[in-house]
């Protein structure tokens, strides 16, 4: 009978024990895409598997029981999913693992027109990942703009260490590229942030400095340069919505309408591949009633890509967006009194645009060495502008580029590039103007010393403006980055720059309003530069970063809008300027994967020295803070940023006799703090995300630009599923 | 422990932002303006193509200073040989886009020019006439204007045989 009981008591152990079962499953990224290789480890036993191509794991022979199971994989954060039950009934589990940034050794940038590690470069660089755009919502490319140390957005106007004031976008300093191709209008060379296709975006490597040596005319301030996505592994149809809120301004006079102001948008990608082909295609509808009046917004964004893999090494790569705009047109305030209505005589003006932006790069590996590209693009932009008199512009511009880079040796790797840009113009503003320009550049760096590398480049360029006389420019440029100490590497470069003035700076001849006009300047001249950089990086742990840049420029014929004694605005050439500054930035990881943030602090100096007064809408310090907790599937952050008063803005606009901006002149420092919640989770095994944000929670009223109150308290909420 | 931290953040963020909130309305200032007369005596010269009481904010140092941004007010043209001149600038502005606004402006002349169309050249111009202290037109006065008020009696005697010192050419 014992000998029957203790049978009876063993035979379910005996069962079990011996007894073994898997685990299968997939694992994908928080997009929808198999992750490659991530490990799989029941904690604390040896069993474990790597994910396959196509995401796929199994765990074999794993006796019965309960586990804890790992996933991790470098450019994801870790997961674990705890009390699994291994028996004869385990399902299989879909695990989702959130993308992270990437540590600065493994990043590679391609804004020097060939691949290098960030670590390696000579001029200081700022990576900006897709997740941080999503994770706050940011509707169009230039919000996200604001919060990059060294970066500065007057209105839809950007500026790289105070390389730019405000001139209605009119002739960036800053080139944005996309894929390396330039986005500047033919006609007043603007950037139009809104064509700008955030959900296709890889990275964005922003350079803080001149890069004429490379780029040309528009880079004397600085180079922001999208990637876009490669090809997916398997198809993903991407959907996004959002809707927000303006809250009531703080000020009862200010409230206008006496309702809530809501935006939303609404935007569907799908990309997939065949066995040579990637494609993607995406439609985006966003809309904004604004928090003030006559400045809303209705835009379509349409955009194309497609990726053909003639070999393993050699592709072509097409993109194109369309963008259809309806939007009022905003100048300037009423009055303080009446900050968030226009003037009474432009209520009620508006603007209808189309752009289509389109690329194509063919890629071409020769050997192991030698690899080329060719590039072209054409971008057509078209608005019209509807007031007391409609003012209209057309404008075609055609690039064509042709680069190559040569590793010649282990030590020495040379770009080498052609380039012609030509566009024309019809408008009632702009005249008619043609525009031709061409460079061609050379550069090589050189790693024969240890611990150092050298970069020496050289452009030079040609430039016709219709009538004008054509001008020449040389600019130089070399750059070091040295590593001192396995923690500590130093930087530092010295060049030249040019911008020459675009066909609107020369040519517009209208009116802005209040009976001001913008006068031609056919005496207008290119504007050069002459740079000096020195900066360090300083990893004081795994955990902290920190990195700090010594800047100066020094401009001869900068050109600013100025005021004519007869009443009209006029770009003119001052005869020197100078910019320098200090940048410091702190990145300190609390938590691996969890717990980050991020401090930066820049101090500017702009002078313009033939005046002897502050450069206008350069503020002189600025501070950027990020908090970013994301413990699980949850992701929370805090944006802080703040700009000591503008010292120096357009007094002619604002003071009498003219006082065209009444009230103009009221200007506060800038302190805007955002936060962020949101929640990754699956939905019927499909990833999703909801995040909610509410920016300047403070509802702080601040100006960017005289006369145009900055975005009042708003909060969104967003939903994302890839499918 | 983050939970703290997030507060503390917030809760400086809350001290550095509840201080004030930014721009607020301030009060409204309305432009003004001023009335009187010019009083002309002696011959006038030949060839005289417009004749204006003009406003400056400043006196003139350099001959930008004669336009803009320093001109301030431009009242409508005076016909030529006039013996005398009523104005009210509220009701004759010469250039729309410029206002009186409030403020001390220490520099009101009549001054003349002869080419046919509106010059910006300093040397096109000739000042007749100064708004000046106990007659002397060596010694500007100022006109201060107020906020939606009208100042009266700004008058000026243009004399053709006794001219005033004239601004830097």
């Amino acid at each position: 009978m014992k000998k029957i009981s203790l049978l009876i008591l063993i035979i379910p152990f005996l069962s079990s024990y011996g007894q073994t079962a898997s685990i299968k499953g997939k694992v994908i990224s928080d997009k929808a895409q198999p992750v490659i290789g991530a490990n799989l480890i029941l904690s604390g036993t040896n069993f474990g598997d790597a994910s396959d191509i196509k995401g796929n794991f199994e765990i074999r022979n794993i006796p019965f029981g309960v586990y804890n199971l790992e996933a991790s994989c470098i450019g994801y954060g870790k997961r674990i999913i705890k009390n699994i039950t291994v028996n004869q009934s385990t399902k299989s589990f879909t695990i989702v693992l959130k993308e992270t940034a990437f540590e600065t050794e493994q990043v590679i940038i391609s804004a020097s027109k060939y691949e290098q590690k960030l670590q390696d470069i000579t001029a200081s660089t700022a990576i900006i990942q897709p997740d941080y755009i999503n994770r706050r919502n940011f509707i169009s490319f230039d919000d996200m703009l604001r919060y990059i140390p060294g970066v500065q957005m007057n209105l839809e106007q950007v500026s790289i260490r105070g390389s730019s004031g405000y001139s209605k976008g009119v002739g960036a300093r800053v080139l944005v590229a996309i894929n390396g191709i330039p986005l500047y209008a033919g006609d007043n060379g603007d950037v139009v942030w809104e064509l700008i296709p955030l959900s296709d975006i890889e990275r964005v490597e922003v350079i803080k400095g001149p890069a004429s040596s490379l780029y040309g005319s528009s880079a004397i301030g600085g180079v922001i340069n999208i990637i876009t996505k490669s090809k997916v592994q398997s198809p993903v149809t991407y959907f996004k919505n959002y809707i927000g809120v303006y809250d009531k301004p703080v000020h009862e006079q200010w409230d206008w309408d006496n309702k809530y102001r809501t935006f939303y948008g609404v935007e569907l990608t799908h990309s997939g591949t065949t066995e040579n082909l990637g494609y993607t295609f995406s439609f985006k509808k966003f809309d904004n009633m604004s928090y003030r009046q006559n400045d809303y917004y209705k835009r379509y964004l349409g955009h194309v890509k497609l990726s053909y893999s003639l070999t393993p090494d050699n592709y072509l790569l097409f993109f194109s967006n369309y963008l259809y705009s309806n939007r009022g047109n905003f100048l300037y305030w009423k009055d303080s009194r009446n900050a968030l209505v226009p003037k009474d005589d432009e209520n009620g003006n508006y603007v209808l645009s189309n752009r289509i932006f389109s690329g194509l790069i063919y890629h071409h590996k020769f050997s192991e060495k030698l690899s080329g590209e060719v590039k072209t693009s054409y971008y057509r932009t078209n608005f019209d502008g509807y007031g007391l008199e409609v003012t209209s512009s057309t404008a075609n511009l055609f690039r064509g580029e042709l680069l190559t880079n040569y590793i010649a040796s282990d030590k020495v790797i040379l770009t080498t590039g052609l380039e012609a840009a030509y566009s024309d113009v019809a408008s009632n503003i702009f005249q008619n103007p043609e525009f031709f320009g061409a460079g061609a550049y050379f550069q090589a760096e050189y790693k024969g010393i240890d611990k150092l590398i050298a970069s020496f480049g050289l452009r030079y360029d040609y430039i016709k403006i219709d009538t004008l006389i054509g001008k020449n420019a040389l600019t130089p440029r070399i750059g070091f980055n040295y590593k001192l100490h396995d923690d500590i590497v130093l930087r530092g470069s010295i060049g030249t720059g040019f911008r020459a003035p675009t066909p609107a700076e020369v040519f517009t001849s209208t009116a802005v309003g209040g009976g001001v006009g913008v006068k031609e300047n056919p005496n207008l001249t290119s504007e050069t530069s002459l740079s000096f950089e020195l900066g360090a990086q300083y990893k004081y742990s795994s955990r902290i970063n920190f990195d700090m840049a010594f800047f100066q420029t020094e401009y001869n014929n900068f050109i600013e809008p100025n005021l004519t004694k007869e009443g009209d605005i006029q770009f003119i050439n001052l005869t020197k300027a100078r910019i320098q500054g200090i940048e410091t930035i702190l990145e300190w990881s609390i938590i691996p994967e969890e717990l980050k943030v991020t401090v930066g602090y820049n101090y500017l100096w702009a002078r313009d020295i033939e005046k002897n007064k502050s450069m206008k809408y350069r503020p002189r310090n600025s501070v950027y803070a990020q908090i970013k907790y994301s413990p699980g599937q949850f992701d929370f952050g805090v944006d802080f940023r703040h700009w000591s008063r503008i010292e120096e803005i357009d007094n002619a606009l604002v003071e009498p006799p003219l006082a065209l901006v009444v009230d103009g002149d009221k200007r506060v420092p800038v302190y805007v703090t955002d936060i962020t919640a949101g929640y990754n989770f699956l939905i019927w095994n499909i990833p999703a995300k909801i995040y909610l944000n509410a920016k300047n929670i403070f509802n702080y009223n601040y100006v960017e630009f005289i006369g145009n109150i900055a975005p009042i308290r708003n909060v969104s909420l967003s939903t994302e599923i890839y499918f | 422990m983050h939970k703290y931290f997030f507060a503390f953040v917030l809760a400086v963020l809350f001290c550095l932002n509840s201080c004030d909130t930014g721009i607020e309305p301030g009060e409204p200032i309305v432009p003004g303006g001023f009335s009187g007369t010019v009083t002309f005596s002696g011959t006038w010269p030949e060839g005289i193509k417009r004749t204006h009481l003009v406003v400056f904010k400043n006196p003139i140092q350099t001959t930008e200073d004669f336009f803009l941004p320093n001109l301030s007010f431009v009242v409508d043209s005076i016909p030529y040989k006039s013996s005398f001149y009523k104005f009210d600038s509220l009701e004759m502005s010469f250039v729309s886009i410029l206002q009186l606004w409030p403020g001390e402006y220490k520099y009101v002349v009549v001054a003349q020019s002869k080419t046919p169309e509106i010059s910006f050249q300093r040397k096109d111009w000739t000042v007749v006439g100064v708004y000046c202290i106990n007659n002397d037109q060596s010694k500007p006065a100022s006109l201060v204007i107020r906020s939606d008020q009208v100042t009266p009696n700004v008058n000026i005697n243009v004399d053709f045989n006794n001219p005033p010192p004239q601004p830097p050419m």
